[in-house]
């Protein structure tokens, strides 16, 4: 396993995209024994334009925060598959919302695309897709314990046992999807 | 497993907010302003849990001026700003100098001049944070790299405004403020917290800028059994008016003396891979992050590379750049922006090797790369 | 505690006073002086807040607690003083310039938020210690040596500006009415929560002087046949004393102020505990 990933997440303001990379990062420090850091990108805008998250997990010690080289990046938006498809090396994992993103031809990265949007729709809350495309990230890459995922979760959200709930059956669904190319 | 410490996956600004309750502060007054405002955010619900107070003023002028007021009445002090909430505290920040009264200011800097680019990062407040405020004066500014670093330098930022009586700043930037990371905060008991020193003379004897021998004056509290006149305006020992040059002379060499005379004991740096280096990366907030990666680079190619990370920015390092000068090739000093440490690290290079710049100011940060590339132009030079 | 008698609050050594011939401040500081002896303030639970300007160097005659910050922030420091200790009686003393033109924000904030604080502002309707420039207060068509084709803005009415921010105690008062202004003083120091009281207060040497009142007791006289109180003017046309300054209490009511509020906030803080967070032990 690699004991390096550098992970872009990627999308438009509100997709929750900040708040996944944090839980992947708990999952990483607080419930695992790598270090890992966070940084976003993001207008004045709260909502609606492009924004991403850089999240680089590692076993050593981390010092640029930004991703240089990426393993994985996930598109929940075609403004955000746009910026970084072509630019992508074969050893690339691009995991992308099938149902939002029309896939280019020329991609040498190795693409995923699912409908994160509708399957969370489908499992009640569009809100989640988020947390099922960081499971589908999960199982791809064993970049985080799954384990270590859920103790994030749940402490998270302690205070609501119903959210807790619905995001670990999105991290689920997300996990069941690694590996399956739509 | 350390039960006196517990891990967390924060944000530098959360980091700093806890480093303050940490230290002991329990007074916060300011004005939001990205990328600031979850230190206001978070002081906010923790300061009245912990029996502190919390206030937002209506500009950062007041915010500044509820923090000295309060730190008077006896409670560590704070507020969080970035380079616009900077510039209009630089009047009162001069009132907490003149009156020699502790208080912590923070300040995560933005892309500018003015508005700017109000959620991008830049280090250019490098000089108004030296010089920003009028009059001479010493100042002591502190810059984390880490969210590590921005939990334990507020605490030291608070020991150093409590045991030498004066603001210190805390010059974060936008990358290390919204950056999370694995971060210990470490449980009372396991760090150092100083408080001021109180007289200990009889009431009718107290003078509020009476310095002891160690050149700090004990300042007690409104409300105390002491009285205590403190001004903005030029006075003597006992906090009334004086306008005899020979008084105007000691005070204000006083107040450059008193933070110049124990750079010893405020300056720190930290030591990367210098032992055997030949070139040495000189920097310091979030571009240590890019230097250390390209030191590592560098080092791969076979080019001896080291860093020196300045931690407190000012007082400058004075000693250890000039004698890391005198014995590295070249110095490479990246910075978000046109060149402001880089003045200081010439001023003492006695040695006269190349000193060169790596600047960048369109709101990214400097990359390893960038770094990198100078790293090979200098050693080519050099072979 | 002995009984503190007004000049016991005095700083004598600093005594002449720095102020002008004529200046109206010697009798303000008078009558605060008094106030505090009639309420028995503890000097040590007391401080004197200034800002910048003439009435600025009132601090150096108090022997208070004491605190001379800058042009037009003292309610800024004062509000620190008070927050972070609700204890302390606080005083801010401010001119016309200094809290209600360069601080005029910091007043109308201040006495929304109801800070338990006595601010007094001795308007004399310029910038005396720079010489006499137009200040919030000069009034229109009136000449200082910045306004010398006369002034073309409008002054503010300090106590209704004070008093439609929400302070709960606002009164105004003028040097001749010395008792008046001593009982305004009083009450407000008293009162919890913001209290404003206004001093009109003439200023012989710059705004006398560009105005035809080179005396002082041509501009007390000047002060006093402009003035009317607040009770005739309530019983007049607004026109006929729309221009003249309205002498009186304007409001004087209750108001929860900002420390007792704030023990609300903290009593609910400590209830609530933090959850949500991902945190062990390392």
């Amino acid at each position: 396993m690699k004991d390096r990933w550098e992970i872009i997440l990627s999308g438009v303001g509100g997709q929750g995209l900040i708040l996944g990379g944090s839980i992947l990062g708990e999952a990483a420090t607080v419930y695992g024994d790598a270090k890992a850091t966070l940084t976003s990108s993001y207008g004045v805008e709260t909502r609606g334009t492009f924004t991403k998250s850089d999240i680089i997990i590692s076993k050593r010690e981390i010092y640029f925060p930004e991703v240089m080289k990426a393993d994985v990046v996930l598109a929940l938006a075609q403004a955000a598959y746009d910026r970084y498809a072509g630019k992508l090396d074969p050893d690339c994992l691009l995991v992308f919302d099938s149902g939002t993103v029309t896939a280019a031809q020329n991609v040498q990265a190795s693409q995923y695309g699912h409908p994160f949007n509708r399957l969370a729709l489908e499992l009640g809350n569009p809100a989640i897709a988020n947390i099922i495309a960081i499971g589908t990230i999960v199982g791809l890459t064993q970049a985080v314990a799954r384990e270590a995922f859920y103790q994030a979760l749940e402490a998270r959200f302690s205070e609501k046992p119903k959210a807790a709930e619905l995001n670990r059956r999105a991290f689920d669904k997300g996990l069941e999807l690694a590996g399956k190319k739509e | 497993m350390n039960p006196n410490n517990s891990i967390r996956f924060i944000q530098g600004n959360e980091a700093i907010a806890e480093g303050a309750f940490a230290a002991g502060a329990r007074f916060y007054a300011g004005y939001p302003i990205t990328p600031s405002s979850e230190i206001a955010e978070i002081s906010s619900r923790r300061l009245p849990q912990l029996g502190g107070l919390y206030i937002q003023m209506e500009d950062e002028i007041g915010s500044i001026a509820a923090v000295i007021g309060a730190s008077a009445s006896g409670k560590k002090s704070y507020t969080a700003t970035s380079g616009p909430g900077f510039s209009l505290m630089q009047e009162n920040l001069g009132v907490a100098v003149m009156a020699e009264i502790p208080c912590v200011i923070i300040d995560i800097q933005r892309s500018g001049p003015s508005t700017g680019l109000a959620t991008k990062p830049a280090q250019a407040d490098v000089m108004q944070s030296r010089w920003g405020t009028h009059g001479d004066h010493g100042i002591i500014v502190l810059s984390p790299s880490s969210v590590q670093e921005c939990f334990d330098l507020t605490i030291t930022a608070f020991n150093f405004s409590e045991k030498y009586r004066t603001p210190v700043i805390l010059l974060a930037d936008e990358i290390v403020g919204h950056m999370k990371e694995k971060m210990i905060i470490r449980k009372p008991g396991t760090y150092d917290v100083t408080d001021r020193k109180q007289p200990a003379c009889d009431p009718a004897d107290y003078k509020p800028f009476q310095a002891d021998a160690d050149g700090i004056a004990p300042l007690a509290a409104y409300g105390s059994r002491f009285i205590v006149r403190l001004t903005g305006s030029t006075h003597d020992e006992t906090g009334f008016p004086n306008s005899k040059p020979e008084n105007a002379d000691k005070f204000i060499r006083h107040y450059t003396d008193k933070i110049e005379n124990n750079k010893d004991d405020i300056v720190m740096t930290k030591e990367y891979k210098l032992e055997d280096a030949e070139f040495a990366v000189i920097t310091f907030g979030c571009s240590t992050r890019s230097a250390l990666e390209a030191m590592d680079l560098a080092r791969g190619e076979g080019i001896r590379v080291g860093v020196l990370q300045l931690v407190t920015i000012w007082p400058f390092a004075d000693s250890q750049v000039r004698a890391l000068c005198s014995r590295m090739k070249a110095i490479i000093v990246p910075e978000m922006n046109l060149g402001q440490i880089i003045r200081e690290v010439c001023r003492v290079n006695d040695s006269g090797i190349p000193v060169i710049g790596v600047n960048k100011v369109n709101s990214e940060a400097i990359t390893p790369f960038e770094i990198m590339e100078q790293i090979r132009e200098v050693s080519k030079c050099r072979k | 505690m002995p009984e503190m008698k007004y000049d016991d609050y005095l700083v004598k050594s600093r005594m002449p006073l720095f102020w002008c011939s004529g200046c109206g401040n010697g009798i303000v500081l008078g009558a605060i002086l008094r106030a505090f002896a009639k309420l028995q303030l503890d000097r040590h639970n007391t401080v004197v807040v200034t800002g910048i300007g003439c009435w600025g160097k009132a601090d150096d005659y108090i022997n208070t607690n004491t605190f001379h910050g800058t042009h037009g922030r003292a309610l800024g420091f004062a509000t620190g003083i008070k927050l972070a200790n609700p204890e302390l009686k606080v005083i801010a003393l401010m001119g016309d310039g200094d809290g209600a033109t360069i601080g005029g924000n910091h007043l109308i904030h201040a006495a929304r938020r109801n800070v338990d604080i006595t601010a007094i502002v001795v308007n004399n309707f310029n910038y005396g210690m720079t010489g006499g420039q137009y200040s919030g207060t000069t009034l229109e068509e009136t000449y200082t040596t910045t306004s010398q084709f006369g002034h073309i803005e409008s002054a503010f009415d300090l106590c209704r500006l004070v008093e439609a921010a929400g302070a709960p105690y606002v009164a105004r008062s003028h040097v001749l009415n010395v008792i008046q202004l001593e009982g305004f003083i009083t009450e407000a120091i008293r009162k919890k929560g913001f209290s404003f009281v206004e001093a009109l207060s003439p200023c012989p040497t710059h705004y006398g002087r560009h105005n035809g009142m080179k005396t002082a007791p041509k501009m007390m006289q000047w002060i006093k046949e402009n003035a009317i109180t607040l009770k005739e003017a309530e019983k007049k046309p607004q026109a006929e004393w729309e221009n003249k300054f309205v002498i009186g209490k304007f409001t004087d009511k209750e108001s929860v102020d900002y420390s007792t509020r704030y023990e609300a906030v903290m009593a609910l803080a400590e209830a609530s505990v933090s959850k949500g967070v991902s945190e062990r032990e390392g």
